[in-house]
């Protein structure tokens, strides 16, 4: 079970010449400021920094007991346990054997150590698989393969396309021009477009390994941080200093692509890197039923301590009144020299006894439920993605119950909603609309119902990924419809999209964005196949023909302009400028001749974006040489201005992208995953409210929001809080909240919000607004709204709304959402993400669900439950969570019920036997009961019961409210449930009592002994208390047949059997009960009590639920009603409504695009030298671009995102 | 799916009903009728139990004398520890009004004893008893050895307590003439009691086998000699013993002292008319407040003294009719509002 002593020794001890460093918690100083040189591994030992070695498991095979059973008994109840059993081992208090509580204990023990050995066996398995992955160290000036773990601090490490990145590098020198690499940062922040860093120039030269084997730089930066993208450090070099910024840095868990090779320099490792220092402490998660169970055994403590306390006060009376004068027969412990000290005595001996009110193997058998339910998620075919073959997993098996009472979910975006790829889906051209595909009877037909995709065979440049259905589309490029032409000819030129082609024919786009990349290969697969480009010209293949364009300028993107452009003079000499851009502000810069053709690309943006697909519209302006030149020239002057340089261009822009001609528009799907708006639609009928939680744009988000219907256009409004200052943001909540407060109040509700606000209750003032209002925050606002200050007016204002949108946020955000939540809602979370970004949010939650199945596998490594699409989502919270919930509370019912009506009979009986501590049962049957006897028929009941069919709960959403209102055992039912264990009790002892003080045997002699007394009783309370089990079980499978009949058939067994003359013989002293069972049982008188016993014990409990049905059934109940009077019919099942389709609702620019791409191409720097001309490469633009593109980050990163990543409490 | 390799297709969950949870299983549903029937069903076998019980409990004769205090001044002369001794026998006479029909059993009834205690209940040695080792005094406390170290046989608190009082019936046959009614001292016990739980050492001579052991400090005489006129009720073997040994549940108890021998004037049971118990008085109960008496008494099917039960079958019969009747008129009631509840969730 423990695998191999070295599987748990782990890699971390197998050292290599790296040195083993403390963690900064435990070393000595806190890191102040980090150094380190390159190639000089003595020095950087100095520091002992920690090494590239994660480690996330607990123990090693060494420490693993003493850890583990120090880890156990820091559970209360372990504890409990032990105190009874020393109290047991003293012979004046003790009434019982110690094993009636060491067998249980050790059982428990064990188990509990078997389960968190093997978790900690798969964790080391995990550590060990990423420890060990490969990457090239440069060592002695010679490449070698090293493990990861045996990565250090000042290491030089080279990278290769698509592989992880190790450690936090610094990048120093790339097979691309200029030191730029690109990297893809998804398990970082989840954002997939991607991004470029740049070595900086003086390392960017240092190609190859003698150079680098040479190179000495030393950094000094900060500390190891959390921030993401912020990285301040310097390079000492040759006696120059270079600062480095996180444009610089390659952080672990970024992947390069598009880039053959790079160098770093290892500046954090191990526990040290950006990603590991983001990933937060993994704690202990409890649900609360847990909580609920520990206050409960508390409680029932405290109740065992009273009844304690009455029978010593009994005791002491009694010795006092009777037990002195009972001298002659029976005198006094030496040691007790007073009715008092007695009473002290008996108190102890009756906590003893007494203490199986709090059973031990509650703790365990509810484990042993919540493993079955897991594994019923690990089995189940209905989570098994067949296309990614991978099933379900309950990573944590302690949450399953929690399943069934989720009341928010927080969800990421790309990868968790989407499947993050864009697809081009619908055009408009020349107001003709293609992409919907019709089946034989004109219908749209749906996917799944649709032909086979057409045929791009004609082009030999076709991508073969590219799909596209309606062949009409096809037709009119084919017939060479001019608009057809013009559109994708746009689309094959207006990007700033890179090609590469290694053989002839096989092309390769590095795409910025996936929109960009979607739509430039549509254009390539119908017939205008962007090829290749220069800084000055772009080669398109149309229609088979080679045609190169003179680039005459870019217009880039960026967020205010929304759009972007190219000036282009065809072979022909004709200058014309392309532009594509949010149909927003691009529809008022078209010529009014367009006017008509308008209305009709209207109609279908408007069609496009209710299916929430992401639009571009396109349009085209013929522009006269004379005017270029003019306008080319102020453009140029414009540029070189030393002020206001922005905001010039941006008018000069403006000027030239005015009175365009319309073309038509683009719809990208950003493909959501299977079944996300069903999905979504059905949690939220099973009043789950959902938050998305994204690092992506705004724009992105919300258009996501529509496509899958978290956002509706029937709402009556949506909220966007976009605010940089305090200030700004809580008048942007105030005023959102004003409005839902009018809103309500002209319903009638009529209290002020001032009102409300003084009540100071965050009791949810806005709970009853009338109308849907959603809300949408940017993450700087988010950062603002989070402070103390305000996370309540945000909260409040956020769960008013129906729906939350959060964008922009960072890791540490997500978790500060999902905290907020959980510290004032005392709901019950759950977070799903994919990435790296969201384990912070996964670790926080109550419960952490992974995607699993994608590249990156951070986040289900910190997830409770992984599976491969979003849409299982459902089942796993209405079915297996829903069933979950409802196991455990009946089996927490039934158990409470089973052990009242067992031990409570002792404290009757201490009134009949001078509270003596005499026990009612056998100190077997006392050992047994719980563990054996009725142990199996609960625990059937608790994996396999069912109130209703799985398909019901999908059906009927409103069945999981009970989990959500805590209905099933709360305090409320824990108090019934007592009542009822004491109602069984005193049945149990009180009849029994009445028959035997008067009969006889029928053979005349004597029937009420003691040990008959005891038989009787006992085998009274576990047929009692199986009928009470029969009736709990909602859902009787042979199994619980099999349980139920073989308990009581065990019972009577083990009853004989311990009664049997053979053990007698043996052990005379053991087992005194010899013959009983089968004089007692041989009685009528006997078998009459235990009938009427159980009579009147059960008859209640029939007549009360019967009561309850026809009173108040609830909707579990009645849907079984239904289920059984219309087994014959086929019910009619009310499917959910189909979401509305149309909208009218505005998409806005949706690409996840950066700008500075354009400055890039038109500077020729990211091209490779081979591929330029020479000729063509001016200086005049020599290194600015670079310097530019720098300054716009730092820029952006400092104004809106700088906000954002303020260090945020926590 | 065919050309995957197998690792994957492993990783398929199995398509077995205890795995996709559908299991063929019964669903429990408590409705009316099965309920009505359960409710009716459980009421008439409750009535019809109640009343036989109490029309066998009406048929059994008991009659009950306490003599804690009718003996003159045995009570007080026990209470006084030199007497220990000394005899002290007194006569109680009583008329039976009628007579006993069939086999008749006399019982001793003791009024707050706690044979039930826990330390008296434990205080006994079943290895010593079972005649395996008779110096095996382990469990005995307080009574494990007397004050010169010997073991006790038998040892225990509840052995030194054993009840010894000895209760003769006879019967004024007519004024003048009195006869001792014959009573039988075996079969008072289980079998498995006598045959397996309790066996004398393995020696011939009955007094050799006690050798190394003293008697009870309570006990007048030593174990071996307990009946003079049986030598096979001895020992550890004595039925009152065995008889005793079986503690009580509740201080309120009654042993079976002795069996009616059906011969001469009492092969039918015990004829109505006079009748005198003489008790050698030695057990003493008012020391700790207790009291005994002597029952005489008569057996049903269901042994004797089943009015309790009857009586608690017939509440509960007449209980169940009626919640059934108030249950059937609730559901008719509230059968109409269920209907148009069904309609309205359904709308869900």
């Amino acid at each position: 079970m423990l695998g191999s002593p070295m599987g748990l020794l782990g890699p971390c001890w197998v050292r290599w010449h790296c040195v083993r460093k403390s963690t900064p918690q435990c070393g000595s100083v806190v890191e102040e400021e980090r150094r380190a040189r390159a190639n000089d591994r003595e020095y950087n030992e100095k520091f002992q920094y920690a090494s590239n070695c994660i480690k996330t498991s607990k123990y090693n095979i060494l420490t693993f007991l003493p850890v583990n059973l120090f880890e156990q008994f820091q559970e209360v109840a372990n504890t409990y346990f032990l105190f009874l059993l020393i109290l047991q081992l003293i012979p004046q208090i003790s009434s019982l054997s110690w094993f009636t509580t060491i067998v249980p204990l050790v059982l428990v023990l064990t188990i509990t150590a078997v389960k968190d050995a093997t978790d900690d066996y798969f964790r080391h398995k995990s550590d060990n698989q990423v420890n060990n992955r490969q990457s090239q160290v440069l060592i002695n000036g010679i490449l070698q393969q090293e493990q990861w773990m045996n990565v250090c601090v000042g290491d030089i490490i080279k990278l290769e396309n698509n592989q992880f990145v190790a450690a936090d590098l610094l990048l120093l020198s790339s097979s691309e021009p200029h030191g730029l690499c690109y990297i893809e940062t998804a398990e970082l922040d989840g954002e997939t477009n991607m991004k470029v860093r740049q070595a900086i120039p003086v390392t960017s030269e240092l190609g190859d390994i003698s150079k680098l084997a040479k190179f000495d730089g030393e950094v000094i930066c900060e500390p190891p941080n959390n921030k993401l993208d912020k990285f301040s450090g310097t390079l000492y070099w040759k006696e120059n200093k270079f600062s480095l910024s996180n444009q610089n840095m390659l952080l672990r868990g970024c992947v390069l692509r598009n880039t053959e090779w790079c160098f770093g320099l290892v500046i954090f490792a191990g526990p040290d890197t950006k990603l590991m220092q983001n990933s937060g402490r993994t704690k202990f998660k409890r649900t609360s039923i847990d909580r609920l169970m520990n206050t409960l055994v508390l409680w029932i403590f405290g109740f065992l301590v009273c009844m304690g306390v009455i029978l010593a006060i009994g005791n002491a009376i009694w010795e006092h009144e009777v037990g002195t004068r009972f001298q002659v027969y029976l005198p006094w412990d030496e040691a007790v020299d007073s009715a008092f000290f007695s009473g002290f005595l008996s108190f102890w001996s009756y906590i003893i006894i007494l203490n199986t009110v709090v059973p031990i193997s509650l703790y365990v058998s509810v484990e042993v439920i919540r493993l079955g339910h897991s594994y019923f998620i690990n089995w189940d075919k209905k989570m098994f993605c067949m296309k990614k073959r991978t099933p379900a997993e309950a990573r944590t098996t302690t949450l399953n119950e929690e399943l069934g009472q989720v009341e928010y979910i927080f969800s990421d975006k790309t990868g968790t909603l989407t499947q993050n790829i864009m697809v081009f889906n619908k055009c408009s051209i020349n107001g003709h609309s293609y992409g919907d595909v019709f089946d034989v009877l004109g219908h749209k037909a749906e996917l799944g119902e649709r032909p086979e995709p057409i045929d791009f065979s004609f082009n030999p440049l076709a991508d073969k990924k590219f799909l596209f259905w309606d062949p009409s589309l096809l037709e009119a490029v084919k017939m060479g419809d001019p608009h057809t032409h013009e559109f994708f000819r746009l689309l094959s030129l207006c990007h700033t999209v890179m090609s590469e082609e290694k053989n002839e024919g096989e092309l390769y786009y590095k795409a910025q964005s996936p929109d960009e990349g979607a739509l430039v290969t549509a254009a390539r697969n119908f017939g205008f196949v962007f090829r290749s480009r220069t800084p000055k010209t772009i080669t398109v293949h149309e229609m088979g023909i080679a045609i190169t364009y003179q680039l005459l300028a870019i217009l880039d993107f960026n967020n205010i302009r929304k759009r972007m452009s190219v000036i282009v003079r065809n072979p022909e000499g004709k200058i014309r400028l392309y532009c594509k851009g949010a149909d927003t502000l691009l529809l008022d810069r078209l010529h009014q001749s367009t006017h008509e053709l308008l209305s009709a690309t209207m109609d279908h943006l408007n069609e496009y974006a209710g299916e929430g697909l992401r639009t571009l519209v396109l349009a085209y302006k013929d522009l006269d040489d004379d005017y270029y030149e003019e306008w080319a020239e102020r453009r140029l002057q414009a540029s070189l201005a030393q002020d206001n340089r922005e905001d010039r261009l941006a008018s000069i822009y403006e000027e030239v992208e005015s009175d365009m001609m319309l073309l038509g528009a683009t719809a990208i799907e950003d493909k959501l995953q299977q079944g996300v708006p069903e999905t979504i639609a059905l949690l939220t009928l099973a009043n789950i409210k959902i938050w998305v939680l994204t690092g992506d744009k705004q724009e992105t988000a919300v258009n996501i929001g529509y496509s899958c219907k978290m956002l509706t256009d029937d709402m009556t409004e949506v909220f966007i809080v976009t605010g940089h200052t305090v200030l700004e943001v809580r008048e942007e909540l105030r005023k959102a909240r004003e409005k839902m407060m009018d809103s309500s109040r002209a319903v009638g509700n009529g209290c002020s919000y001032q009102e409300k606000l003084s009540s100071s209750r965050l009791a949810s003032v806005l709970d009853a607004v009338a109308g849907e209002y959603a809300l949408v925050i940017n993450g700087h606002s988010l950062a603002h709204a989070l402070e103390a200050d305000m996370e309540l007016e945000f909260l409040e204002t956020a769960c008013a709304c129906k729906a939350v949108i959060c964008c922009r946020v960072t890791p540490l955000q997500k978790a500060q959402v999902v905290e907020l939540v959980k510290k004032y809602k005392k709901a019950v979370t759950l977070a799903i993400g994919d990435g790296a970004n969201d384990v912070s949010m996964i670790k926080t939650a109550h419960i952490g669900v992974g995607i699993s199945g994608q590249e990156g596998i951070q986040a289900v490594l910190a997830s409770d439950y992984s599976f491969s699409q979003f849409k299982f989502l459902q089942r796993l919270l209405l079915v297996h969570g829903r069933w979950s919930y409802l196991r455990m509370c009946k089996f927490l019912c039934y158990f409470f019920y089973k052990n009242f009506a067992f031990t409570m009979v002792h404290f009757w009986f201490g009134f009949f036997c001078g509270f003596s501590a005499q026990t009612v049962y056998d100190q077997y049957f006392i050992t047994l009961y719980n563990i054996v006897y009725t142990s199996l028929p609960v625990l059937a009941m608790g994996v396999f019961d069912q109130d209703v069919p799985e398909q019901r709960s999908m059906e009927y959403p409103k069945l999981y409210e009970p989990g959500q209102l805590n209905l099933l055992f709360n305090k409320r039912e824990f108090f019934i449930c007592i009542a009822q264990g004491i109602y069984t009790s005193v049945l149990m002892f009180f009849i029994p009592y009445g028959v035997f003080s008067e009969a006889t045997r029928d053979d005349g002699t004597q029937l009420a002994d003691y040990q008959s007394f005891a038989v009787t009783v006992a085998t009274s309370l576990v047929i009692v208390v199986s009928v009470q089990i029969g009736l709990d079980t909602g859902y009787w499978t042979a199994i619980n047949h099999f349980f139920i009949w073989g308990s009581l058939a065990v019972y009577f067994a083990i009853l004989f059997a311990m009664h049997s003359n053979g053990l007698f013989d043996m052990f005379p002293n053991q087992f005194r009960f010899v013959g009983n069972a089968q004089n007692t049982l041989a009685q009528p008188t006997v078998w009459l009590t235990i009938v009427l016993t159980t009579v009147v014990c059960i008859m209640p409990v029939v007549a009360f639920r019967f009561l309850r049905l026809n009173l108040k059934p609830d909707l579990s109940d009645t849907v079984r009603y239904t289920q059984l009077v219309r087994k014959k019919q086929k019910a009619q099942h009310r499917c959910m409504r189909r979401v509305g389709r149309t909208g009218s609702r505005r998409s806005g620019y949706a690409f996840s695009h950066q700008e500075g791409f354009g400055e890039l191409i038109m500077s020729g720097k990211n091209m490779r030298l081979s591929s330029l001309a020479l000729s063509s490469f001016t200086t005049r633009s020599s290194s600015s671009w670079i310097e530019s593109l720098r300054r716009k980050k730092s820029d952006s990163a400092s104004s809106p995102g700088g906000v954002a990543e303020k260090p945020l409490k926590g | 799916m065919k050309e995957l390799p197998d690792h994957h297709l492993s990783r398929m969950p199995d398509n077995t009903a205890i795995k996709q949870q559908n299991l063929p299983a019964h669903q429990l549903y408590f409705s009316a009728k099965v309920v009505f029937s359960i409710f009716v069903g459980t009421g008439i076998f409750c009535l019809c139990m109640g009343v036989i019980l109490l029309l066998s409990a009406k048929n059994t004769k008991k009659i009950e004398i306490n003599y804690t205090k009718i003996c003159a001044n045995c009570a007080e002369f026990r209470e006084n520890a030199f007497n220990f001794d000394k005899e002290c026998n007194c006569s109680i006479a009583f008329y039976l009004p009628e007579k006993m029909e069939g086999n008749v059993y006399m019982y001793y009834k003791l009024y707050g004893f706690y044979q039930n205690l826990y330390r008296y209940s434990q205080s006994r040695s079943n290895n010593q008893l079972v005649g395996e080792d008779i110096k095996d005094v382990e469990d005995c406390a307080p009574f494990k050895v007397s004050h010169n170290g010997t073991p006790i046989a038998p040892c225990g608190a509840i052995a030194n307590s054993m009840f010894n009082d000895t209760i003769v019936l006879s019967y004024k046959h007519t004024s003048s003439m009195s006869v001792k009614v014959p009573m039988l001292k075996n079969e008072l016990t289980w079998w498995t009691d006598k045959y397996v739980k309790f066996q004398n050492p393995r020696f011939t001579d009955l007094s050799s086998k006690f050798v190394g052991s003293t008697k009870p400090p309570n006990w007048p005489k030593p174990i071996y000699d307990l009946d003079k006129s049986n030598p096979d009720n001895n020992g550890f073997l004595n039925d009152d013993f065995i008889v005793w040994m079986r503690t009580a549940a509740f201080p309120t108890f009654k042993k079976l002292y002795r069996r009616l021998y059906r011969i001469h004037y009492f092969t039918e049971g015990l004829p109505a008319g006079n009748y005198s118990f003489n008790i050698s008085y030695n057990f003493p109960v008012t020391s700790f407040g207790g009291q005994k008496s002597v029952v005489l008494s008569t057996l049903t099917w269901c042994g004797g003294g089943c009015f309790f039960l009857g009586v608690a079958y017939t509440v509960t019969g007449a209980l169940t009719w009626l919640a059934s009747f108030v249950l059937m008129a609730i559901h008719l009631t509230w059968k109409r509002k269920k209907v148009t509840y069904q309609e309205q969730s359904h709308a869900l």
